[in-house]
């Protein structure tokens, strides 16, 4: 795959991803809306995946040196692990 | 030479795009974003009915689509880079002009988002929910007009100078961007 292609593809995949979150969201909703510890965890799973994908194609961490990706792997565990654990707490 | 394209590097090369500099200055912004989403989350926590209720007021469309009007941007800006790797500095520049029209599209459609909320009575001190809505955004939305600064950097770059590390910085700043409000959009808009 070129890397022209693959940009296209992670874009694609980013953008789908962010439709789907969309059928999620309390906003789309008329009626009253509860608290959903699954839907809440699948939202965060999506946004963790996107979040990692731009980190790693479009900012170009996957070939980058390893103290850049320990970093980054680093803050994403730590930022989701404590919004998880905030959440069900 | 640094022409080699990032994907096609074999796996023992590595390449930090854009200066080492940057990359702190974005770590430093990944931690202080973190912490505003940490502290965010702790007050969603003791007042989650009221957080539930007063996201329901909030544009989803509009978030989507502003989701999206970034993702588009940062494939322009990922695709300049590229060209530039491969001297197509022209190319590279028309499309650094594409992902700046989109992050202005993005101010455009906030700022009109904004008003539509202050109109309809949700302000910065309404509650909680508004206040961090209204923080948050306005400090990623600081982001995005320094990122424009950055993306016209590059565009001069690619006109006169044509040095690579330049189309770098900004394209990574940029992303930077894009990837915080992806976690806002979940944080603020999606999650229950």
């Amino acid at each position: 795959m070129t890397a022209a292609a693959r940009t296209t593809a992670v874009w694609a995949a980013l953008s789908a991803i962010t439709v789907v979150s969309w059928f999620l969201a309390p906003a789309r909703h008329a009626e009253p809306v509860v608290a959903s510890t699954p839907i809440t965890v699948g939202v965060l799973v999506l946004a963790l995946i996107k979040s990692r994908l731009i980190i790693q194609e479009f900012m170009e961490v996957r070939t980058a040196p390893l103290w850049l990706k320990l970093a980054t792997e680093g803050w994403l565990v730590v930022l989701f692990g404590a919004i998880v654990v905030s959440y069900v707490w | 030479m640094t022409t080699t394209s990032a994907t096609s590097a074999p796996s023992a090369t590595r390449h930090l795009p854009a200066t080492k500099d940057l990359w702190v200055f974005v770590l430093g912004d990944f931690v202080i974003f973190g912490s505003y989403f940490v502290i965010f989350m702790v007050s969603r926590r003791q007042e989650r009915d009221l957080f539930i209720e007063s996201q329901r007021h909030l544009s989803l469309n509009i978030g989507v689509v502003n989701t999206l009007v970034l993702l588009a941007s940062s494939w322009f800006v990922a695709r300049a880079v590229q060209l530039t790797r491969d001297g197509e500095f022209d190319r590279a520049r028309k499309l650094t002009v594409g992902g700046g029209l989109c992050g202005l599209v993005f101010i455009v459609i906030k700022a009109y988002e904004w008003s539509a909320k202050i109109a309809q009575g949700h302000t910065f001190p309404s509650n909680n929910f508004f206040m961090y809505y209204y923080m948050l955004t306005g400090v990623h939305l600081f982001h995005v007009a320094i990122g424009l600064v950055f993306l016209g950097v590059s565009y001069v770059e690619l006109r006169n100078r044509r040095r690579i590390a330049p189309v770098e910085t900004g394209a990574t700043y940029w992303h930077m961007v894009d990837l915080l409000w992806v976690v806002i959009f979940a944080l603020l808009y999606v999650m229950r």
